[in-house]
C-alpha cells in the first residue's frame, strides 16, 4: 500500500488519532489532515490538473473520509482508506466532468481501436519541438497526454509509476480485479508512449 | 489463463519469471521490437517519476479552516435529524412490553365477556313461561279458558294471568 507518512516516536499513532475521531473528538482528525493533505492534494493535482480542482477534491475527499470514519475497522491504515476513498471521489469527479464535456478523450473503446499493442512503429505524436525542453514544457506535455486518458488509466498508471503501489493494492483501491489492473496499465502505457514518445527519448 | 495484456504489463514491471517468462517471449512475434517497446515503458515511468513531483499546496491553513467548517456545518445539519430518531426509538414500545400488554388485554376481555354473557343469561326468557305459553288448553275441558301474558323486561317480571281454567294441564300440575 502506499507509504505513510511515519509519525515521530512522541507522535500518537494514527491508529489512536482514528480511535478518538470515532469517539468525535475533530481535533484528532484535524491532524491526520495534517499529516496527508499534502500527499492527497498531490495525488489529486496528478489526476485533474488544475490546484483550484484539486483543492476541492481534497476538501469533499477529507469531509467524506470524516463522515465515515465511525465505520472504519481498522483493517487497513488511514492512509490507505483514505487514499481509497479520495481515488473514488476524483474517478467520479472525472467521470461527471466528462459527461458534461465531449468526453471523446477518455473513451476506452477509442483507445483500444487507436493503440496497436505492438505500436514501436505507430507514428509519433507532434513533432519534436526542442532539443531540450524546459522542465515546464515537458510538466504540460505530460500532464496533456495524461488528460487524455480515462479517468481509470489515469489512475492505474498514477498509483504504479508515481505511488509505486503492488497490484493487488490497486485492485483492492479501485475495487476490480488484479487483471484489470494489468490490462489498463498496458493500454494506459500504450497511450503515453505514443504521446509522449518524442520527450522522453530527448530528455 | 493471462491475457497477452497482462502477460506484457507483467514482462515489463519485471514479473514475470521462470517458465512463464520463456513462454511469453517465444510466442512474440517479434522479440526484439518487443524488447525495445519494453524499454520504452520503462523509460516512460522514469520520465513520469522524474517529472511529476508532489504539487505542494499553498495556503495550508485555509485548508484547514475551510475543512474544519465544512466538519461544524455538516455536525449541524445530521444533529437535528438524530434526535427524532432518537425519540422515535424511545416511545416505540419493545417486544416483551407489547406481548405483556397483549396477555392483559386478552384477560380483560375475557373477565368482561364472562359477566356480560351470565348477565344475559339470566335476563332470558325462563323455563316456567315457556311452559305456559307453550301448554295447551284443551277446548274440551276449559272452552271458557283465556290466557294473558304481561311482561316488563326491565323489571324482568313476567305474569301470566289464566282465566276460566277448570283443570291444570297434568304435566304443569307435576311440576
Amino acid at each position: 500500500m502506499p507509504t505513510e507518512a511515519t509519525p515521530a516516536p512522541a507522535e500518537i499513532s494514527d491508529a489512536d488519532l482514528v480511535q478518538q475521531c470515532q469517539a468525535g473528538e475533530t481535533a484528532a482528525f484535524d491532524q491526520l489532515v495534517g499529516r496527508y493533505r499534502t500527499r492527497v492534494f498531490g495525488m489529486i493535482y496528478n489526476m485533474v490538473h488544475s490546484e483550484q480542482d484539486a483543492w476541492d477534491l481534497a476538501q469533499d475527499s477529507f469531509l467524506k473520509a470524516w463522515k465515515s470514519i465511525g465505520r472504519f475497522r481498522g483493517q487497513s491504515s488511514f492512509y490507505t482508506w483514505v487514499y481509497r476513498i479520495v481515488m473514488n471521489v476524483t474517478i467520479d469527479w472525472l467521470r461527471k466532468k466528462q459527461v458534461k464535456g465531449t468526453g471523446a478523450e477518455f473513451d476506452d473503446a477509442i483507445q483500444l481501436k487507436e493503440i496497436d499493442p505492438a505500436s514501436r512503429t505507430a507514428p509519433k505524436a507532434g513533432a519534436l519541438p526542442h532539443e531540450r525542453m524546459q522542465d515546464k514544457e515537458i510538466r504540460a506535455r505530460i500532464d496533456a497526454a495524461i488528460e487524455q486518458l480515462s479517468p481509470d488509466h489515469r489512475a492505474v498508471i498514477i498509483m504504479k509509476e508515481l505511488e509505486d503501489m503492488q497490484y493487488h493494492e490497486i485492485a483492492e483501491t479501485l475495487g476490480c480485479s488484479i487483471g484489470t489492473v494489468m490490462s489498463r496499465l498496458f493500454y494506459a502505457r500504450k497511450k503515453l508512449q505514443n504521446i509522449l514518445r518524442d520527450v522522453y527519448e530527448n530528455v | 489463463m493471462k491475457t497477452f495484456e497482462e502477460k506484457w504489463t507483467a514482462w515489463v514491471d519485471g514479473q514475470l519469471t521462470g517458465e512463464e517468462l520463456e513462454e511469453f517471449k517465444a510466442a512474440l512475434p517479434d522479440l526484439a521490437t518487443a524488447e525495445l517497446e519494453r524499454e520504452d515503458s520503462l523509460k516512460l515511468g522514469n520520465l513520469l517519476r522524474e517529472k511529476i513531483g508532489v504539487r505542494a499546496m499553498t495556503n495550508e491553513e485555509f485548508f484547514h479552516h475551510q475543512l474544519r467548517t465544512a466538519i461544524e456545518q455538516d455536525a449541524r445539519e445530521t444533529a437535528p435529524l438524530a434526535r427524532p430518531e432518537t425519540k422515535v426509538r424511545e416511545t416505540w414500545w419493545s417486544i416483551g412490553r407489547l406481548a405483556w400488554t397483549g396477555a392483559a388485554s386478552l384477560a380483560v376481555f375475557a373477565v368482561l365477556s364472562f359477566f356480560v354473557l351470565r348477565d344475559s343469561n339470566v335476563g332470558g326468557q325462563s323455563t316456567y313461561l315457556t311452559q305456559i305459553i307453550n301448554a295447551r288448553v284443551d277446548p274440551a275441558v276449559s272452552p271458557n279458558a283465556t290466557i294473558s301474558i304481561f311482561e316488563t323486561k326491565e323489571d324482568r317480571v313476567t305474569v301470566v294471568w289464566v282465566d276460566g281454567l277448570q283443570s291444570l294441564p297434568s304435566e304443569y300440575a307435576a311440576k
